[in-house]
């Protein structure tokens, strides 16, 4: 009971987190959501995970729900991966512009 | 600034105890140089400064890739109708920048692409060999270009060209990158038989097998988004 509720606050959390970033970012926001839901469901009628893992092939729900979770970590670090590549790039740029703003300076200061 | 024609685009990276040699080799043989001194911690920037390089230096270290798209941009700027990329560490020999010039006016090309395996090699170690062979080969399959040496630094491009090529790979993965966009351009190109001399500087600098790794990340990446 003690892990259940706690299981719930946190789940709770992560849907507020989710309506948060809906506008910002609707498909992070309603996976999000999607998630933590199906959590709450299995969190309490934990029954029902081991139907559906059985169904799966997989033995118990609870290994059903950390092969998923395994997955869904996989793709958040990708996810995160792209992104910091992406940030790189706007760094590049910065740097670059930033580089060639002072050459130019440093040579006109130079020219007769 | 005067206007000239060919610029020498070198990117540099703590390489303060050779830059000043290979740019005054290709200042004496009367080509503009840029060098782009990519957040070096030693003197790079000063020796290639006194050398005779106009220096672009990066605030913080990029890597090749972008130290070469940096020193293509300002050549481009400075009004170069030919840009040449050029390693720092003198494994080029400065006469071939005339060969591959010529190679593109002759042959009308956009780009005139160095190659180690038409052209010599001195003191080549098998390993290296190897690894080249392999990343050669990995660029024709996934580039689609027939191309004898796809890792090679030194290459010609036309103001045109040049225009083409925006390198997003900052790191080594950059040298496949190029000849992508070569290939996506639809621009000529020819390859041109060059000399490397392997010393131990360019040994130690130079990458490896391990690297390799990194770089199939890099391109694998790359493939990802957009």
């Amino acid at each position: 009971m003690i892990a259940q509720l706690s299981l719930t606050a946190l789940l709770f959390a992560v849907i507020l987190y989710a309506l948060s970033q809906y506008r910002r970012a609707p498909a992070v926001g309603l996976m999000s959501m999607m998630v933590a839901l199906v959590g709450l469901y299995f969190v309490w009628l934990p029954s029902h995970a081991t139907r559906l893992a059985a169904f799966a092939g997989i033995g118990r729900g609870v290994d059903l729900v950390l092969y998923v979770w395994v997955v869904i970590s996989m793709l958040m670090l990708l996810n995160l991966h792209l992104r910091l590549r992406m940030q790189m790039e706007q760094i590049t740029s910065l740097a670059r512009a930033l580089a060639m703003a002072n050459a130019r300076e440093t040579s006109s200061r130079s020219a007769p | 600034m005067t206007t000239q024609p060919v610029w020498i685009a070198i990117a540099a990276y703590n390489e303060g105890s050779v830059i000043a040699g290979v740019i005054e080799g290709v200042r004496a043989a009367g080509y503009a140089v840029v060098a782009v001194d990519d957040g070096s911690a030693d003197d790079t920037a000063d020796a290639a400064e006194r050398a005779g390089a106009a220096v672009v230096r990066h605030p913080i270290n990029l890597g090749q890739g972008a130290a070469l798209q940096t020193g293509i941009e300002f050549a481009l700027a400075a009004g170069a109708e030919i840009v040449v990329t050029f390693d720092a560490d003198g494994q080029h020999r400065v006469s071939d920048v005339a060969v591959l010039t010529a190679a593109l006016k002759e042959h009308n090309a956009d780009f005139a692409l160095g190659s180690r395996f038409l052209g010599g090699t001195l003191n080549q170690p098998l390993s290296r060999r190897l690894v080249l062979r392999l990343a050669t080969l990995f660029t024709r399959l996934s580039v689609g270009m027939n191309v004898t040496d796809t890792h090679n630094g030194l290459r010609a491009m036309t103001r045109r060209g040049a225009q083409r090529i925006k390198l997003r790979q900052n790191r080594m993965a950059h040298a496949s990158e190029i000849l992508h966009q070569v290939a996506q351009s639809g621009l000529p190109f020819v390859e041109v038989p060059v000399t490397i001399e392997y010393s131990a500087y360019s040994m130690a600098k130079g990458q490896k097998l391990t690297d390799a790794l990194t770089i199939l990340l890099d391109l694998f990446a790359r493939r990802l988004h957009r």
